[in-house]
Formats: C-alpha cells, structure tokens, sequence
C-alpha cells in the first residue's frame, strides 16, 4: 500500500502494476494527516477504462482509473473539478491554457518558458486538479502531466483561462463566462450522476464568474508568448 | 411530447445549458447550448406540453406575434426530433 497527497488530498492505494506507483512518486506522503479514502485497484477498474481507450496497455490504464477515483472523490467532497489544460505560474499566479488536443497549448506553455525562464513554473501540462477554497480557486499539480512529463507538487491561485486556436495573425481579446463555458466544458471530465453533474455546473459557474478570461489566436512566435503574457498579468515585459 | 427522460436544462454563467445524466449520459456525450427563448420551450416541453401549450406560454412571456411563434416553435420541435430528443 501506497499514500499520497494529491491536490491536497491524502489517499491510500494499492494497486495492480507498479506504474502508478512510479508516476505518483513525487506526490507519496508521510506526514500525520489521516487518508481520506482507500483506493484499491482491481481487474474491473481496469476493463472500464479499457472500454473507453482499448489501444492503451494494462499498467497506464489502471493509472487513468486511480485518477478517475481521486476525481470522483474531489468533486464531491473537494469542490474539485478536472480542467484538460497546461497550467503554468508566473509571479505565484496561474494561468490556464486550454484548447482541444493537438491545438498548441503545451506549445504555448514551452513559449512562455522559454520568454520567461524560470519565472514561469509548469504547474502540470495536461491534468491539473482545480479546486475553489474559501471563495478563490486554486490549481494543483498532479502526476497526470500529459506527454512533456511537465508538473510541480504545488498549487496556485488562479488569475485567468486562456482558450487557445491556431492563426495566422496573434490577437488575444476578454470574453464573458457566457462564451467560455461550452470551452470549458468540453475540457472537463463530467460525472453522470446528477447530483455530482450539479456540483460540478455549480463550480464552473463560480470560476467563470471570478478569473478572467481570454481568447487567444495566435502562431507559434515569441510575440504570441508576449501578447498574451502581458495582456493577462497586466505586466510589461522587462 | 416529451424530452428524454435524463437530460437536464441549467443555468451556467448567464448561459443555458442541456446536459445528459445517469443511463443517458451512456448514449449521449454531448452538450446543448440554448439561447433564452430556447430554455423556456425545453422547460415545458420537459413537462410534456404540445405546441399550442406553447405557443400560448411564448405569446404570453414574449412580446412575440402568434405566426412568429408558431413557427420558432416549429423549428424548434423538428431540431429536438432530429437529434433523438423527443419522445
């Protein structure tokens, strides 16, 4: 058996393979806070997920079924919701680019790394956990890191959400939660339950409505990196 | 004339959304944007009401004229049907 702290959520777990174990590594946890639940893996876990992406092998499935539990759990009890996005902080802010797969947001991130060195810290690349606590709403690294292996075992207060599409020219422009929300969406991992499709309606209604929001066109040039860096920190560029 | 039992009609910042719960969320993934308009007839076609219910309910909310309405309620029945949504 395995304990972890994931997005500020202990949990023991046992699983099958020893893939998971070595994805989660650096988020095992030893200190004095009780798990919250006990995750142990079986065969049935594993052909659900193999339902829904057979091409994939045993070990890396059971790993998506673990984070299947610990969202289910965190949006219950967490106020925790799964946002498909790259999340990078600047200046212990965090900025959320999302966009469908193959679009460019990891892309996007390295952009902004590469302008502002290690200011920017990848918070996770692929599978951040949001949570709202106390009335602000937080992004945490998680293993599940996307393709890059990017994440940092830490959290960061939301500032904005960025909806990335390809373009010819760079333009970058505020939107309402109104024009955000099917992006939004469509990027998160949605319960059937209705209860728990409620909580999480309710949870994206909040953060449409206290981070900013952005739609971004742009290329794969540093001056993509800068429109949107300043326009969203406010910050010019030193 | 029904919607589907499990699709559920929310207000998400200032937005209406349908959603697919429980068994239905198994067959349908997607989501449906309505506009204003739109939720008001989903409201009460979800309570079962036919055409003429409303069309009276959309004179009565809107300032709308009868052979205007008829026919946004029309259009709007015939997209329910053709994506399966009806019963």
């Amino acid at each position: 058996m395995h304990r972890y702290k994931i997005a500020d959520v202990v949990f023991d777990l046992q699983t099958i393979y020893g893939y998971t174990v070595k994805l989660c590594e650096n988020y095992a946890y030893t200190g004095n806070e009780p798990p919250a639940f006990f995750a142990v893996m079986t065969k049935e876990d594993i052909d659900a997920e193999k339902k829904l992406a057979p091409e994939f092998p045993e070990p890396y499935l059971e790993s998506l079924a673990v984070f299947r539990k610990l969202c289910d759990y965190c949006l219950i009890n967490a106020d925790g919701i799964i946002f498909h996005s790259s999340a990078v902080m600047v200046d212990g802010k965090a900025y959320l680019f999302t966009a469908p797969s193959g679009t460019g947001k990891s892309t996007h991130a390295r952009l902004w790394r590469e302008m502002l060195g290690e200011r920017a810290v990848m918070i996770n690349d692929d599978k951040p956990i949001i949570r709202y606590i106390d009335g602000k709403f937080y992004v945490y690294g998680t293993p599940w890191n996307g393709k890059h292996r990017l994440d940092t075992n830490m959290r960061a207060e939301i500032k904005a959400i960025c909806r990335i599409s390809q373009a010819k020219e760079n333009s970058i422009r505020k939107v309402s939660g109104a024009e955000m929300l099917m992006t939004v969406m469509n990027q998160t991992i949605r319960p059937s339950d209705i209860t728990a499709m409620d909580k999480l309606l309710s949870l994206i209604d909040k953060m449409l409505k206290s981070v900013d929001l952005y739609f971004l066109g742009c290329n794969i040039s540093r001056e993509a990196a800068e429109l949107s860096y300043t326009t969203m920190s406010g910050e010019k560029l030193l | 004339m029904k919607i589907k039992d499990g699709f559920i009609l929310r207000e998400v910042a200032g937005s209406f959304i349908v959603v697919a719960v429980g068994d239905r969320a198994k067959d349908f993934n997607g989501i449906i944007n309505l506009n204003e308009t739109g939720a008001f007839l989903w409201e009460r076609l979800s309570k079962g009401a036919d055409e003429n219910q409303l069309k009276e309910a959309l004179l009565a909310e809107y300032d709308v004229d009868e052979n205007t309405a008829a026919a946004d309620i029309k259009n709007f029945v015939s997209k329910l049907e053709e994506a399966g949504l009806l019963k």
